[in-house]
């Protein structure tokens, strides 16, 4: 795709986006307006997991580790240090990914089943933690009064208020992880996920480039936790737990790698789902496991390519725009 | 010294269990080059399942035998129609075990509520006393049985056709394959394997730890820290690991601290990993690479 397009593309993008927060606020709905708030904040670390699982095919299990250590130490740096929620948003970031690159170094040297256990084991040290360490972390009852972001002396308490802000980063992250992908470093990470000795005979660091994902990813899910913790005001340890890590597992794989946009796709299903399971009480949990299955028995490429399948099954008179899709597939086969 | 000797058979009970568990993790890892993150959940069902039974007026042996062989069948039932069609690919295997573990324990916590579930010890509440160290009699029915199970497991992959056909299937499906094993049917075995030495491990720690529906978790990731330490895919080392790692922990709990035990377990894990992946024996079938 040209510059140009990607620009066309980006701000189209942009413009939809605004325009269904838009709408959702107007609609003065509190119910609606804080889930679209949850969506913006699941979607960060979920676009950090999608850069590292989906791209680069590195399975991590640990990803609610490093939001906890970007919610946690946010709040941490802002009530020791006396520091602006601001300062604290951006230290805590860093030290998610300062935290993510490290581990990095440890935990790929190994692959597959080996790396997903250690993920995990790193998500369930930091949950120990998290409840034993209590003189800091408040053990299981957590962290109150936490303050919130404020914009030129006026405070971000509302949800209404937040969703613009929560949403504007979401964006920002999504172009960051959509320009990467394209980049010839995001060729870089594609290659090292199909394959690792082809990536090392074309020059490329396997290694290095799994660290520096890995970093990023932290980054993504650090500032995702810690805006999270002055938007809630509170924080505890459950939020963060293994449970958290397999819910993002279930968006990226709904979301698929055919796009980072994608992730929004499955961030939406993933909350609305879970919001639709609620009144069934424990059944919920079941019907949960039940569609990470079916997803990955069936929709290998991720619900997005096998909804987009389906429609090109459709009779064509059902197909809106039909005859475009026809053009472009005889293009394709030409 | 006593103290030490007190930690330490408490740990060995323990061991036990997370070698059992380990075992069952190798039975379907040989066979499938699957690590079944449901495992634990094998041991959570069974105890349930025979704690019900009692209630509902069944003799205690008949209820554990009934618990045990339901949970080697629901095992086989998750293999069809779940794991089978998740092909080579590790990534989706691991997501599909996950998400297996999270519907049998979401079935639990529906059928049995969130409480813990009692199960009578086999003999009798009392404990045995010797030398100042205290031994609940059920932990002696902990030792034995997997001494017992482990043997028959032994003799069964050693000395029989089928099990002598299910590590041929471990060390090379391809090449069984074309001699003729039904591959398709060791991978059945397999996972029979693992539910029920996991069913009796869930069955004989109950009376003394109690079990509720989300009791299996922690239990399948200490069989897969006694796996990394013992060498995975490889049974003798699984039971090795579990006994260390058992003793680890109760010790370190016992000395130190016992809000962080759980946290030693994983520690091991990483550091297990990370120095020794191929833990202390060695990977089932290495030489084969």
């Amino acid at each position: 795709m040209s510059q140009s397009a990607m620009k066309k593309q980006a701000l189209s993008r942009f413009l939809i986006l605004a325009a269904v927060l838009a709408l959702a606020a107007f609609s003065n709905n509190p119910y609606v307006i804080n889930l679209l708030v949850v969506c913006g904040l699941y979607a960060l670390p979920a676009i950090g997991l999608s850069l590292l699982m989906g791209y680069t095919g590195q399975i991590s299990l640990g990803q609610s580790a490093f939001v906890g250590v970007g919610a946690y130490g946010s709040v941490l740096l802002a009530q020791h240090l006396q520091l602006d929620p601001w300062y604290s948003l951006a230290l805590a970031t860093a030290l998610s990914a300062f935290t993510a690159w490290s581990l990095g170094w440890l935990v790929f040297r190994l692959k597959g089943h080996h790396l997903a256990m250690a993920t995990l084991a790193i998500a369930l040290i930091l949950h120990t933690v998290l409840v034993e360490w209590r003189s800091v972390t408040g053990g299981p009852d957590g962290i109150s009064a936490i303050d919130p972001i404020s914009i030129a002396g006026y405070a971000l308490l509302d949800d209404l208020h937040f969703l613009p802000l929560a949403w504007l980063v979401c964006y920002a992250g999504l172009c960051l992880a959509d320009y990467l992908v394209r980049s010839p470093f995001g060729l870089a990470m594609r290659t090292v996920s199909e394959n690792e000795a082809v990536a090392r005979s074309l020059g490329i660091d396997a290694a290095q480039v799994k660290r520096k994902v890995m970093a990023l990813s932290g980054a993504y899910a650090g500032l995702g936790g810690a805006l999270y913790a002055h938007w809630i005001g509170y924080i505890s340890p459950e939020p963060f737990s293994v449970a958290f890590s397999i819910k993002l597992l279930l968006i990226v794989a709904l979301g698929g790698v055919s796009g980072v946009w994608n992730v929004l796709f499955g961030v939406f299903i993933v909350v609305i789902v879970s919001e639709w399971l609620k009144p069934l009480g424990r059944l919920d949990v079941v019907i949960y496991g039940l569609l990470l299955i079916v997803v990955m028995i069936y929709c290998r490429q991720g619900a997005v390519a096998a909804l987009a399948g389906l429609y090109r099954k459709l009779p064509q008179r059902l197909r809106p725009g039909a005859r475009a899709g026809l053009k472009l597939q005889g293009r394709t086969s030409a | 010294m006593t103290e030490f000797a007190q930690y330490l058979i408490s740990g060995l009970v323990v061991g036990c269990i997370y070698g059992l568990i380990a075992t069952g993790f190798t039975a379907v890892y040989n066979a499938t080059h699957i690590v079944n993150f449901a495992q634990g959940e094998s041991s959570m069902l069974a105890a349930l399942c025979a704690a019900s039974l009692v209630l509902a007026g069944a003799p205690l042996l008949l209820a554990i035998a009934v618990a045990v062989v339901v949970v080697g069948l629901v095992n086989i039932l998750v293999e069809r129609l779940a794991i089978r069609r998740s092909g080579t690919d590790v990534t989706r295997g691991i997501i599909i075990t996950i998400g297996v573990g999270i519907v049998l324990q979401g079935l639990a916590a529906l059928v049995w509520g969130t409480d813990a579930q009692p199960l009578p010890a086999f003999s009798g509440p009392g404990s045995i006393s010797a030398y100042g160290v205290v031994v609940p009699r059920q932990a002696l029915w902990v030792l034995g049985t997997t001494a017992v199970v482990m043997a028959l497991l032994y003799l069964f992959l050693t000395r029989s056709f089928l099990g002598k056909a299910f590590r041929a299937c471990a060390m090379n499906g391809q090449a069984a394959a074309l001699m003729g094993i039904p591959t398709g049917l060791m991978r059945s075995i397999g996972f029979l394997l693992s539910g029920t030495v996991g069913a009796v491990a869930g069955v004989i720690i109950a009376p003394i730890a109690l079990m509720q529906y989300d009791s299996g978790v922690a239990l399948g990731i200490k069989g897969f820290v006694a796996c990394i330490i013992g060498g995975f895919g490889n049974p003798i080392g699984a039971a090795l690991g579990g006994l260390l790692l058992g003793a680890t922990e109760t010790l370190a709990a016992g000395y130190i601290s016992s809000g962080f035990k759980n946290a030693i377990a994983y520690v091991l894990l990483l550091l297990f990993l990370l120095v020794r992946p191929g833990g202390l024996l060695g990977e089932f079938g290495a030489a084969k690479r």
